[in-house]
């Protein structure tokens, strides 16, 4: 078999391509759902952004039911729906017979859970206390039956994920024993490990939000410890989305290449494997703002957190070190020259690369975040969402976008609507993320409240916050225009906008050569990219200490981050 | 086994060490860590079986893609 057809019967769409209807109507369900909670969150944001900046007015309960209706819709439902559809294709797309997904049922009544989930959520939003989207019990007030419908819809999407994983695992395990292969390839095996970290999470937020239930329905007592169950989900909620792009870069790039980690299966399961030993040990840094933490265990969390990212890191090492000795062994030259080797005309590859790009820069910023001397000063100020928007739209958003571009052709047998277009929004996306996220950065280290609606405080705020407002809005805008404008052509995909083009299995953009030519090259820029990096941390941790001490403040901080 | 368990197993014993000091050792006590923590050593270690059992089903002769 050439490597051509080679590639084309392997590839994760084409497997999906082939999937039986029933399975297809699952992930297509999910996919619909992804994207339906998408706009509602993204335009629950844009609003909230516009409202915080002073281009539109609210009174203050409806403004912070948007800002609570945005968080919750975005950071739980959307990245959640879209994570899902991606873990059950993932796991769907390891072997090759029609009918695939295993627990069907099982998997049904998790995505209906999660829709139960939603609407229960939004109920308590827009009828209740704004709770924002840790929902604190000390908010409630007398709302407690729509506070009880809050917490429910946590509690049902929780259950509705582990349902979701069970079905993702027992595919990737009927896949081993029916395909014969005693070992799973790298992606099969990363989807059970991003699957079991998913009930995980699923048991960390049943912890926190089951006892919150339970209080608000009048069936036990205000829960004493719901910061702390709420830091403990919030650390999995960091690291499950993290995990999961990652696992759909490698994904991604092995199916738009057709170059694998040149270290080894082993080797990269290894890796894939980091991501769960290094989830429990590094939480420690959620407790910096507790009161009566003890000076060791500070330090001692502070140390901890700095091998936060070591996993991602590894995960980039292993992609771009490959890529790069693949491209080199093709003939390419100069430092960045066998970028020019990537087929960057995919929509799906160009914004994987500027997710990748905007995650160096949310990195280099939580890093600054996470210490311990700078956690209290900062935690409670705009820094805090200006940053993680690099993460959570800059990176996750845009790979789980970049991941829907390449796999609803083949779910949907239609061709991608637009693709031009499909390739300039990534780069209009971080354009609007960078106004966002560095005014934003950059008001928050001057003391700009997050959570708060009027910054202007009747004209007596700092003139640095007024003159960075109107940067974050109309960096929000094009944000919010950019993710509208991906959905919408991802809906017109869906719906057979691009009918007119011919619908072929996609030509494998083959980059691969022989894997004994690739280990004989030279590939430097991945850990040049990592020493950059280090330096950021460095540059931006002495920045902002210098601009903290400018500043006449003292710090009453509490709260999370 | 093959390296899939071990990789799982593996994950598994270090969740349960992790999670027996959030338990037992006072400085790190944060209420709820140990049950959380806990429950997902469990959670990999029930996966860590289910895949071992699994492959020892399977025939012995790998058949390699």
């Amino acid at each position: 078999m050439s490597r051509d057809a080679m590639m084309r019967s392997n590839s994760i769409s084409q497997s999906l391509r082939e999937l039986s209807a029933g399975d297809r109507v699952l992930l297509k369900t999910l996919v619909s759902c992804a994207l339906t909670t998408l706009v509602f969150g993204v335009v629950l944001g844009l609003i909230t952004a516009l409202i915080r900046t002073g281009y539109a007015g609210a009174e203050p309960q409806s403004g912070y039911r948007m800002m609570t209706g945005h968080g919750v819709t975005v950071f739980f439902y959307w990245l959640y729906f879209a994570q899902m559809a991606l873990l059950m294709a993932l796991s769907a797309a390891q072997s090759s017979d029609e009918a695939r997904i295993a627990f069907a049922p099982v998997a049904w009544g998790g995505v209906l859970l999660m829709v139960l989930g939603f609407a229960a959520s939004q109920i308590g939003t827009w009828t209740g206390s704004p709770l924002l989207y840790d929902g604190s019990p000390d908010l409630v007030g007398e709302n407690k039956w729509q506070a009880g419908s809050f917490y429910t819809g946590y509690v049902l999407l929780a259950l509705g994920l582990f349902l979701l994983a069970v079905s993702a695992i027992a595919t990737a395990i009927a896949s081993k024993v029916r395909s014969g292969q005693r070992v799973w390839s790298t992606i099969g095996f990363a989807v059970v490990a991003w699957a079991g970290l998913v009930m995980v999470s699923s048991l960390a937020t049943l912890n926190t939000f089951l006892p919150a239930a339970a209080w608000a329905f009048g069936w036990g007592q205000e829960p004493a410890n719901h910061s702390t169950g709420w830091h403990l989900l919030f650390h999995n909620l960091h690291y499950l989305p993290l995990m999961g792009t990652v696992i759909i870069w490698y994904a991604l790039v092995q199916d738009l290449t057709g170059v694998g980690s040149i270290f080894g299966q082993r080797f990269s399961k290894g890796i894939f494997a980091l991501y769960l030993i290094f989830v429990p040990p590094t939480s420690l840094y959620h407790m910096f703002l507790e009161p009566g933490l003890s000076p060791v265990l500070r330090g001692l969390g502070s140390l901890l957190s700095l091998f936060i990212s070591v996993p991602t890191i590894a995960v980039f090492l292993v992609i771009v070190s490959s890529l790069e000795a693949h491209a080199r062994a093709r003939g390419a030259r100069g430092l960045f020259g066998w970028l020019r080797m990537l087929p960057w005309r995919e929509p799906a590859m160009a914004a994987i690369g500027m997710a990748v790009a905007n995650l160096a820069l949310g990195g280099i910023f939580a890093f600054v975040l996470i210490q311990e001397r700078l956690a209290p000063l900062l935690s409670d100020t705009f820094f805090v969402p200006a940053y993680f928007h690099f993460l959570t739209i800059g990176t996750v958003t845009l790979t789980l976008l970049a991941a829907f571009t390449w796999s609803m052709p083949a779910l949907f047998h239609r061709p991608l609507w637009a693709p031009r277009l499909l390739r300039v929004l990534p780069y209009t996306l971080t354009a609007g993320l960078a106004m966002f996220g560095v005014a934003g950065m950059t008001a928050g280290l001057n003391g700009m409240p997050r959570r708060v609606l009027d910054v202007a405080y009747d004209g007596t705020a700092p003139q640095l916050w007024t003159a960075m407002s109107p940067i974050i809005g109309i960096g929000a805008v094009i944000m919010a225009l950019s993710l509208l404008f991906y959905v919408a052509l991802l809906v017109g995909t869906a719906l057979g906008a691009g009918r007119q083009q011919v619908l072929a299995a996609p030509k494998p953009f083959i980059l691969a050569t022989t894997e004994s030519a690739a280990i004989r090259q030279k590939a430097w820029t991945a850990p040049l990219c990592v020493l950059v990096l280090v330096i950021g941390m460095y540059a931006a941790t002495i920045l902002t200490f210098a601009l903290l001490r400018a500043l006449p403040l003292a710090s009453a901080a509490g709260g999370s981050h | 086994m093959t390296e899939d368990s071990v990789f799982i197993g593996l994950v598994s014993l270090i969740w349960i060490a992790l999670a027996a000091l959030y338990a037992f050792v006072p400085m790190f006590a944060m209420p709820g860590s140990a049950v959380v923590w806990g429950s997902g050593a469990a959670v990999f270690l029930v996966l860590a079986v289910i895949i071992a059992i699994a492959e020892r089903r399977m025939p012995q002769t790998p058949k390699r893609a």
